[in-house]
Formats: C-alpha cells, structure tokens, sequence
C-alpha cells in the first residue's frame, strides 16, 4: 500500500524499447504465458459451460467438458424460483455499493484536501490515527463494531451495511496524496476572486480528481460487493441478503445440483466482471500506483 | 503499511504556523469535527474495546450488571482469555491449531505466489506492448471476482468424480488423490492436501495483485542499467539476478509484506470451501474468531484471539519498517 513508493517507480516509465530475442526464446516466453493464460480462464469456462448443462448430464463421470446438449434450464430454475427474488439481492448488493462509493468518495475527498491544503493545530495527531487505521484488520474491530449496531438497532438492515463503514482510512490518504501535487495557485486565486472554502472544495478541487476519485470509487465498489464477512454477520432476513449471502445459502440449498450453483455463481460474478470489462485501465492502473487491496 | 514513513517525507516541509482564517477554521473544524467524532465511534472505540472485551469472559448473551454489560455474569477475568490460549482444554488446542494453520497458509501463498509472478511479470514485461495489456488484464481478473464465486467454483473443480482438476490429472495418466477437500489422512511433504488446495485457490485467485506492481516496478527500472549490464556481457540470468532482483527489492519487500498481511486475514476461502475441515486441518484464526464471537458468542475469548492476529499484522509490518530503513538507492 505504500502508494508514493509505487507511484514514484512507475512514474518514470522509461520507454520500453523491444529487445531483439532469439525466435526460440520468444515462443517459449508466449507458450508460458499462454498456459497461464488458460490456467486463469480454465475454471470460468468450466462453470459458465457447467450451468448450461441439462441436470443429467451434470451428474455422468467422467463429466463432459463442453455441453451435449446446451441449455438455460438451470437459469430459468433459478429466475422463476419463488425463494430466490433474484431482482430483490442485486438491489439490496447494488444499493449498498453505491451508497458506501458515494459516501466514500465525499468524505475522503473531503478529508484528504482538508490534510493536503491546510494547516492546523492537531493536524498530525489526527492524520496519525488516520494512518494508524491502515494497519487494524477488520476482524479485530468486528467484534465492537457489530455491539455498536445492536445498540443502534441496525442489526440486519441495509444501512448496518453502509454506516460502519462510512469514513475509509485509506481513501483519505489516497485523496491527501493526489490533492498535495494539486499547484496552490488556483486555490489561492478562487480564494481572490471571494470563494467560500467550501465552494473552492466544489469547483476547483472536486473537478481535477477525476481519475483518483474513478479508482477509489470502482475499487470501494468491488471491495462491498465481493463483501461477505460483515454481511454474514449483520443480516439475518433472506430478503435483505446480499450476493454473495444469497450464493452460500443457495449452495446450502442445492449442494449437488451444480448446474444451478454454478449458474447462480455466473450470475453473482457477471455484473462485477462486467464493471471490470469496462474500467480495466483505471483498475489495473489503480493497483500500479497504489498497491490497494 | 509504510504510509507513515512516506506521510512524513511527503509532509515535511512545514510552511507558515499561522493557523487558519475564520472562514477557514469553519470549513475545516465544520468538516473534520463530524468525521472525526464518526471515527470516534467506529473506529477508535472499536480498537479499545476489544482491548477491553478481551480481558472479560464476555458473551452478549448474558446481561451483566457493570455498565456496557460488563461484570456480573460477564465477569473480569484479567489475563484469563490469554492464558487459555496456552491451556490443554479443547479451544486452547483448536487456537493454537489454528494460528498454525494461518502461519502455515501465509507463508505458503507468499511463497508460491511470489515463485508464479516474479517470473511471470518478467516475461509479460518481454512481450510486445499490445498484447502485454490483455495479458496483464485477464492475468488480474480473478482478483476482481467475488471470493464467494471463487471458492464455490473451485470447490466444484477440486469434486472427486466430477471435477475439472482429477479428471484432468486422469487424462494425463496420472492417479489423482481420492479427495481433495476431504481427506484428512492426505499430506503433501507434511503438508494437508487440503491446506494445499485451498493454497492453489486463493493463489489463483489473488496472484494478479502481485503481477500488476511487478511488472509496474519492472518498467520503472531504468534501462540504461540493464543495457550497460548487457555491455558487460551480462546474460539473461544474470541481468535476473545481478540487476532486476536488486532494483525490485524494496517492492519485492512490500509485495511480501502486503501479501503476508492479507493472507493473515482470509476468512471467505476458508469458510465456504473447507469450513476448516477435514480435521481442523484448514481452520484459520480467522474463522476461530468469526465461530466463536458470533456462532457461540464467546465475544471476550474471539477479542483475544482477535489482538493476536493484530498482533501478527503488527509484526510483519514492524520487520517491514525495519527493513525499508535500509537504505536502497538507485
């Protein structure tokens, strides 16, 4: 995570020059590559082809690899189960993802120019604990952050889901990173011209953080709904389940029947490989840069 | 993890104390006043009360008469929760198994995941620079899925009859153990194979982390060192071992330290594939603490264990911080 690090190391990308390699060398280095090509792509191919498979053809050993017989039973199995209100979970994941991203990119944005742009008595200190946090895995405040919520009464709820985790330690030093490098200059000028601190925030700061804001945003996105741990333990109501409570308890259901399991798998991994496809850029970048996790 | 050093680098010079304008002192106390009483309530009373909660034979369960529901049947025990961990009764041995088993596990992942992607980044960084981004970004994609997916995924590849793997591992010739997952009688140099298992997965799915910083910090190697090197008549080996591994050291150093500290503290992979079977040979720490605050709701005897993985992650951070003031210069 140590983000200057990185980012200082990948900053100078010299330009790569292609260095001349011997025929035989190449097509070992591509033949590598490749392997490990399929190794990562093998088992998505493998349950994608699974879920389109009669029930019957599930359980034959050896198993098939590609379908006999290719169909969306096991889709339609899941789409017109009455316990599974496939519609209810995405909004319950997608709710919860949105709220803590745009809850998340405010308050580091916030934080973080506060951190980068100021100076005040008790400054340090403060950063201190922020940076203190970084290093508190969240299983060792779990426990109190759980008694918290019962005394809040937000146990099993969507928002015991958002509200703990509302201010993120690491967005705030992403943010005072990036806003450091930002010149004083048109602070200092919007500051002439009478803007209020808050609007300077607004219009001046807020515009020029597109890209750190894309990544922590995507990034806080993918982190709550690939989330199980704190879900596991807050919700309790089958209605309010996230996906990936929603894919346990349907595995529970239906432990052999793999062609529904790997279909409702797909269906929990679609929507998340579907953002990837789009901002792959910023989130490989994002790691470059950050080593975020 | 190494913020803090960096934090104080990049803050260092410290202009004028003249401290802040009343419109000023709005913005910024009106902002940092709500977030940081927030932080307050969620972040820094969490950290001492588990301090607290650990020196209590605490369930919520049961009321006490102290306030916070402490004292009374949720009695002060003092070290009690500590020395139970070194104790012969069963949760004493089912901890200390499973801190073995998460030591075991880490140092493990960090070392096969390290022998697939500093190689790996080495020959991605060789190809052309087109395909050099497809790769990198279907190598990352198993990052980005859901722990859950995954898990279930490859608990149905590791299948004894059906699976991808054994019947593989058949159609090669070979015999393919009887259970992966199951079998508490087999071991792989010592090692349970279903520890291994769950090792290949998490592997899987998480080596992309590793490969992405790689191969940014490879390109940040200035080329005019591996070209003088190849003056000097270096070859590939040892430009490898002469000039990239040196120049890689502070990030192979923060490569291990963060992989460390996340493999620490996987708890999904664990608990969906394995649920710590067969025999505890995959329980980690933390599922011991997840299982006993919130399946038995032994919350004071989970918030010990809990400042033991803590104390873990401090640790390999410490040796980090340690090493880095080492001075590496290129």
């Amino acid at each position: 995570m140590s983000a200057v690090q990185l980012a200082a190391s990948s900053s100078q990308q010299t330009p790569h020059r292609q260095r001349s390699l011997r025929p035989l060398v190449r097509l070992l280095i591509y033949a590598i590559l490749l392997l490990g090509l399929a190794v990562t792509l093998v088992p998505f191919v493998w349950i994608l082809l699974t879920s389109l498979k009669p029930a019957s053809e599930i359980v034959r050993i050896p198993p098939t690899f590609f379908p006999e017989r290719w169909t969306l039973d096991s889709y339609r199995t899941i789409f017109t189960d009455p316990k599974v209100p496939l519609a209810r979970f995405y909004f319950n994941s997608a709710f919860v993802a949105v709220s803590r991203v745009l809850i998340t990119l405010f308050t580091s944005s916030l934080a973080g120019y506060i951190f980068a742009k100021y100076n005040f008595r008790g400054k340090n200190l403060l950063f201190g604990f922020i940076l203190v946090q970084l290093m508190i895995p969240f299983q060792v405040v779990m426990i109190p952050a759980y008694l918290i919520l019962v005394q809040l009464r937000l146990i099993d709820t969507l928002w015991g889901l958002i509200i703990p985790s509302m201010v993120d330690a690491f967005g705030i030093f992403l943010m005072r990173q990036f806003i450091s490098t930002f010149p004083n200059d048109l602070i200092d000028a919007a500051r002439i011209d009478g803007a209020g601190e808050f609007t300077i925030y607004r219009r001046v700061v807020m515009p020029n953080l597109g890209a750190p804001l894309a990544t922590l945003g995507i990034f806080t996105f993918m982190a709550t709904w690939n989330d199980y741990l704190w879900p596991l333990i807050v919700i309790t109501t089958h209605e309010r389940r996230t996906l990936p409570l929603l894919l346990t308890w349907y595995t529970s259901q239906h432990g052999q029947r793999y062609d529904l399991t790997m279909a409702a798998s797909i269906l929990v991994l679609l929507p998340i490989l579907i953002v990837y496809i789009f901002f792959q850029r910023w989130i490989v970048r994002g790691v470059a840069l950050t080593g975020m996790k | 993890m190494s913020q803090v050093a960096i934090a104080r680098r990049a803050g260092a010079p410290r202009k004028e104390r003249t401290g802040l304008r009343p419109g000023q002192r709005v913005f910024v106390w009106g902002a940092l006043i709500p977030i940081f009483l927030y932080l307050g309530v969620f972040a820094l009373f969490p950290m001492i009360w588990v301090v607290v909660l650990s020196f209590f034979n605490y369930s919520p369960v049961r009321v006490g008469d102290g306030p916070f529901g402490l004292g009374g049947r949720n009695p002060f025990i003092g070290l009690g929760n500590f020395a139970a961990m070194f104790a012969e009764t069963q949760a004493g041995q089912l901890f200390r198994i499973s801190v073995k088993n998460t030591l075991l596990f880490a140092f493990l992942v960090l070392i096969v995941n390290l022998a697939i992607t500093l190689p790996l980044a080495v020959l991605v960084e060789n190809v052309h620079n087109r395909v050099k981004g497809l790769f990198r970004a279907i190598y990352f994609l198993p990052t980005v899925s859901s722990a859950v997916a995954v898990a279930i995924m490859w608990g149905y590849v590791y299948h004894p009859q059906q699976g991808l793997l054994n019947n593989f591992i058949k159609m090669i010739g070979l015999t393919p153990p009887k259970a992966w997952l199951t079998d508490p009688a087999a071991f792989v140099f010592g090692v349970p194979l279903a520890m291994i298992a769950v090792i290949i997965a998490y592997v899987w799915m998480d080596f992309g982390y590793n490969l992405v910083i790689f191969i940014a910090a490879l390109q940040g190697i200035p080329h005019e060192l591996r070209d003088a090197a190849h003056i000097d008549g270096a070859t590939g080996w040892s430009e490898f071992f002469h000039i990239t591994i040196p120049l890689l050291r502070p990030t192979l150093l923060l490569v291990c330290t963060l992989t460390m500290i996340s493999s620490f503290q996987v708890f999904v992979i664990f608990q969906v594939m394995t649920g710590g079977g067969p025999q505890n040979q995959t329980r980690s720490l933390t599922m011991e603490i997840y299982e006993n605050a919130f399946r038995y709701q032994a919350m004071g005897w989970a918030a010990s264990m809990s400042l033991v993985l803590f104390a873990m992650v401090l640790i390999v951070t410490l040796v980090q911080f340690r090493i880095l003031r080492t001075d590496w210069e290129y």
